[in-house]
């Protein structure tokens, strides 16, 4: 029995030690050099973090930036464990809003109000991250969804470019012309690529629809913009959703290789077209951006704001991070926040959070269009967070998601998933 | 199966000795299995009566949980597909496993070949495997509906992006992938059947049906027990298979248990509320295993 | 359960010679037909990989049209050099094999001795110990993944391959498939060995294990496959690049190339190849067994 009472014990030291809760991990500082790491993914086809690290150092010799590398799809899992166990990065990227949210709550970001304070408001989507009056990250990057089209293809439908003026039903009216005009001049091409995520529609009746809140149980915003969507799969306008799903059609593949004319998508694909048409995965062809299709006409044409949706990509210091290296992660904030950061990101094509100052820089980017209308798109828009945060963001988000597959997938009608989602939201989520 | 020998002399003794020997053969797996499995399972059981984000520490709410997934028409969702999977699975795969087991067990010339092919599903990436699937599948364009719609049939189903088909087409992965794993431990378990059985039925006129229902059965029970067991355990656990082809859907049609403890623990940071709900998994796992158990304990007599 | 043990011992190789004689004429069609029936339902197995090995050959816009293709348009022969080139496949079949060896040999001989424990001794509370072990089987790996991880992390494991060793090697499904397995043995064939004077250990050691070759080889087989294809565990526990095994590696690739299909599945095809090989060879022995002179019972 001897052996049995030492494991008993064993267990038990083990159990206490879990119980006790986590505490946080600081790296010392070397000698020397001030070391920070930096939570970054995919390193070797992403290069923001790399050009934000390097750029950094070279302004601040003293520092350097180590960067630890994530897997992309699973960034949030991966970093949930390696906080809870204490072993997380002095600096990680909040990816979305929606784990800002958990971050958050859970107490394991750094207030940084003093950072936010500095940079003012330069940088767009610095909303998302103030919680009860204290900014707990900065964003770095400011995307927003546009237009993507493809000059070519347009002109052999024969159909005129988008000019910042469309409604909804003007680009649904364009993407059929466009489909019968492709086929007629003998082009297997469709007329627009819609990807199968959930944002696609849900971001845009979010942000667009007046009074549209979700936090109020109520989705019966949704049903325009689903009802459009179905329609232009039933004209055979756009790729069916369940051969999107089934076949895992990427939409880097379906707009770079010109099997769609247009795309509504995030300004981080500019980036990525351009790498790609520099490299030859991706056809070569004219393209431009035009500011996303409206709600209605008031906030369309050059003269007003046009409204889209986006998420903001933020960076947010440890909480547990080591005392001696505070000053350095908040400086590194500032900087990728700041119009250094800015002019480094918009030099490699991406989007960053203060686009105002960088908007020359940006188009004399080669690989990149300089039309007017496409200038216009990427530096005039109003960017609303395509979820608000809040603790049932990620609830809300799971229940929208099983409305979102059962309805472009046919196996609900629009009606019956929006009714069935307000009753899930009401019972599951809004009533803790 | 007991190893007491005549113990009149010194009983006690013998107690301990027994005890000794037999933890001295427990033990390298015990220190290993108790720290790393038994404690945090453990701790699962404390977890599922806390609220706990995972950041902080875990604060006690009693029943609260318990209360919430009585509630929760998505845990009955997703409690009703696995069984659905579970009650469909379990027996399909043991009827195809234990049926290659009996015809692969001969000399037949390329036997190697065969057996290899069966496995293979087993011993492919999961997430090439899923992958491919689907494509399988894909309605308009997929092979499996061409040569539905080659046969005659004019609607072929929507398979995974179809509410009603999304389930067997799981289930028809998830047997394909298993059925060289158990087919294998039958194979073993068929060496334990003695061949003087075989020939002194055969001599007795039985045919091979008769052999197999007299002879082969009986004698693979304690492999049938832990194939049906593993199996069954295995189907009301299934989580990677559907995540990697249908995550769920579409809709709620293919969401299981295991799925839903990793969304509410992973994605929306409820992990007392996760735990709860492993714990109902876990009890019905359990309860299953404990039945077949005493049936299997019952039919030995 | 009771074993009518005739003159000769229970276990040796056994395998089934086909119909008697006189019935051969029927037996041949029989066998024709079997076999027919083999190939086909052999074609429909192995569809999928088919259509992995073919799209490996394919260029990567190739791979998922609409319709499929079922031949490579052009073979790209390449994609198979590419592979090791452009991903980190070398390294990851390097630590897929060291963790898989490691888990297989700790789990079969830990597992194994433990069975014989709770197969054959007896002592207060083994059957309850038991029944926890087959409990902990009964919860599915996501609950208690946070735990056990915070554990490993306190102890500085995370991050190495000591993790996933650590977790795989001592599971209770190698205890549960030996028990099973021994509990066939007869329990003559080790009476006789203790009146002979010989220890539990060495009981084990000359007569158990010999004889259950067949379970351990599957047991090995099992546990190195499972292994071999674990994802989640590599994900949850495993950062560093030069860490990762082929699952976490072609998930990883799959996320930041993710058009390079045909590269993917040249990758899949490539992870299930060794496996494929060890068991076209070694199969036999989960059947066949080595097999022993019987010792007189």
């Amino acid at each position: 029995m001897k052996r049995s009472i030492s494991a008993v014990l064993g267990i038990a030291v083990a159990a206490s030690m879990v119980l006790s809760g986590c505490g946080g991990d600081g790296d010392s500082a070397e000698g020397g050099g001030l070391k920070l790491t930096l939570a970054g993914w995919s390193l070797a086809t992403t290069p923001e973090f790399k050009t934000l690290a390097d750029g950094f150092h070279t302004a601040n010799p003293d520092v350097t930036v180590e960067l630890k590398e994530y897997d992309a799809s699973n960034y949030d899992t991966q970093m949930i464990a390696d906080l809870s166990a204490g072993k997380a990065p002095d600096v990680f990227v909040q990816k979305n809003l929606k784990n800002f949210y958990t971050y958050q709550n859970g107490k394991q970001l750094l207030d940084v109000s003093d950072v936010a304070g500095q940079l003012g408001d330069k940088a767009g989507g610095m909303a998302n991250y103030q919680v009860d009056g204290k900014t707990y990250a900065v964003p770095y990057r400011n995307d927003g969804w546009v237009l993507y089209y493809n000059k070519g293809l347009f002109d052999k439908a024969k159909v005129a470019y988008p000019d910042g003026s469309w409604t909804w039903d003007d680009y649904a009216a364009a993407a059929k012309k466009l489909s019968t005009g492709l086929k007629s001049a003998g082009s297997q091409a469709l007329g627009t690529y819609q990807h199968n995520w959930q944002s696609t529609i849900q971001g845009f009746a979010a942000a667009q629809t007046p009074g549209a809140n979700w936090e109020t149980g109520d989705f019966s915003y949704l049903k325009p913009y689903y009802v459009r969507a179905l329609d232009l799969q039933k004209a055979k306008a756009q790729v069916d959703f369940g051969t999107e799903t089934t076949n895992k059609l990427t939409y880097q593949a379906q707009f770079g290789k010109q099997s769609a004319a247009m795309m509504v998508m995030g300004t981080w694909f500019i980036a990525t077209l351009r790498a790609q048409q520099e490299k030859g995965d991706a056809d070569k062809f004219e393209w431009g951006i035009a500011p996303a299709p409206q709600f209605d006409k008031s906030t369309t044409g050059t003269a007003k704001t046009p409204v889209t949706f986006g998420d903001p990509t933020g960076l947010g210091i440890n909480a547990g991070i080591d005392k001696k290296k505070v000053d350095a992660a908040k400086k590194f904030l500032a900087y990728a926040a700041g119009p250094q950061g800015s002019k480094a990101l918009a030099g490699i094509g991406i989007t960053p959070a203060d686009t105002k100052s960088v908007t020359a820089d940006f188009f004399t980017l080669s690989g990149v269009p300089n039309d007017d209308v496409t200038k216009f798109a990427f530096g005039t828009r109003e960017t609303k967070p395509e979820n608000p945060v809040s603790k049932h963001t990620a609830g809300l988000l799971n229940v929208l998601n099983d409305l979102h597959t059962a309805v472009m997938s046919g196996t609900k009608d629009v009606d019956t998933a929006i009714a069935e989602a307000q009753t899930r939201a009401k019972n599951e989520v809004l009533n803790k | 199966m007991a190893v007491i020998l005549p113990a009149r002399r010194r009983p006690a003794r013998r107690v301990v000795r027994n005890t000794a020997i037999g933890w001295s053969f427990i033990l390298p797996n015990f220190v290993g299995f108790g720290v790393l499995t038994l404690v945090p399972v453990a701790l699962l059981f404390y977890y599922a009566f806390t609220d706990w984000n995972i950041f902080g520490g875990a604060q006690w709410s009693g029943l609260a949980n318990f209360e919430q997934m009585a509630g929760d028409s998505s845990f009955w969702t997703a409690l009703r597909n696995t069984f659905y999977y579970t009650a469909v699975h379990v027996p399909l795969t043991l009827a195809v496993s234990l049926g290659l087991a009996l015809v692969l067990n001969r000399k037949l010339r390329g036997v190697a070949f065969f057996r290899t092919v069966a496995f293979f599903p087993y011993i492919t990436a999961i997430v090439a495997a899923a992958q491919v699937w689907n494509m399988l599948f894909s309605p308009d364009f997929g092979p499996i509906n061409e040569f539905l719609r080659g046969l005659g049939v004019d609607h072929p189903p929507g398979w995974t992006v179809s509410a009603g088909w999304a389930m067997p087409a799981v289930i028809l992965v998830g047997v394909w992938r298993d059925m060289g794993y158990y087919m294998l431990i039958f194979l073993a378990g068929l060496q334990t059947v003695p061949a003087q059985l075989h020939e002194a039925s055969t001599i007795d006129g039985a045919n091979a049906w008769q052999r197999f229902w007299n002879v082969t059965l009986p004698c693979l029970r304690p492999t049938t027990f832990f194939v049906t067991v593993m199996l069954t355990i295995g189907s009301f656990k299934v989580f990677d298979v559907i995540l990697l082809m249908t995550d769920g859907g579409p809709g709620q049609s293919t969401l299981v248990l295991s799925q839903y403890v990793f969304q509410k623990g992973f994605e929306e940071n409820q992990f007392g509320y996760a735990s709860a709900v492993s714990i109902v998994l876990f009890a019905i796992c359990f309860l299953v295993t404990i039945l077949q158990f005493v049936v299997n304990k019952r039919r030995e007599a | 359960m009771t074993h009518i043990l005739l003159d000769a011992p229970a276990h040796h190789a056994r395998t089934d010679d086909g119909p008697a004689p006189n019935r051969k004429r029927r037996g041949r069609l029989g066998r024709i037909l079997g076999y027919l029936v083999l190939i086909v339902a052999a074609v429909g197995v192995l569809l999928p990989f088919y259509w992995m090995v073919v799209s490996s050959l394919k260029t990567n816009n190739d791979v998922f049209t609409i319709p499929v293709k079922w031949l490579p348009d052009t073979v790209v022969w390449e994609n198979y050099l590419d592979i090791w080139r452009k991903s980190g496949m070398t390294t990851w079949l390097t630590n897929t094999l060291i963790i898989s060896v490691a888990v297989t040999v700790l789990q079969v001989l830990t597992g194994s001795f433990a069975a014989y424990g709770f197969a054959k001794a007896r002592f207060p509370g083994r059957d309850v110990l038991f029944l926890a072990y087959i409990g902990t089987l009964a919860v599915p790996w996501p609950s208690y993944m946070i735990p056990q991880f915070i554990l490993l992390s306190k102890v500085g494991l995370v991050d190495t391959r000591w993790s996933i060793i650590a977790l795989q090697a001592f599971g209770a499904l190698g205890v549960f498939l030996m028990k099973q397995y021994y509990e066939t043995i007869p329990e003559e064939l080790s009476e006789a060995a203790r009146i002979d004077g010989m220890s539990e250990y060495g009981i084990y050691r000359r007569i158990m294990l010999p004889l259950s070759t067949p379970a351990l080889a599957s047991l090995a087989l099992i546990t190195f496959v499972t292994t071999w294809n674990d994802y989640l565990g590599p994900l949850i526990y495993l950062r560093s690049p030069e860490l990762r095994t082929i699952q976490l590696g072609l998930s990883t690739f799959i996320s930041q190339y993710n058009a390079e299909y045909a590269l993917i599945m040249t990758g899949s095809v490539l992870s299930v190849l060794p496996i494929a090989v060890i068991f076209l060879f070694g199969q036999r022995y989960f059947v066949e067994g080595v097999s022993t002179t019987g010792l007189k019972g």
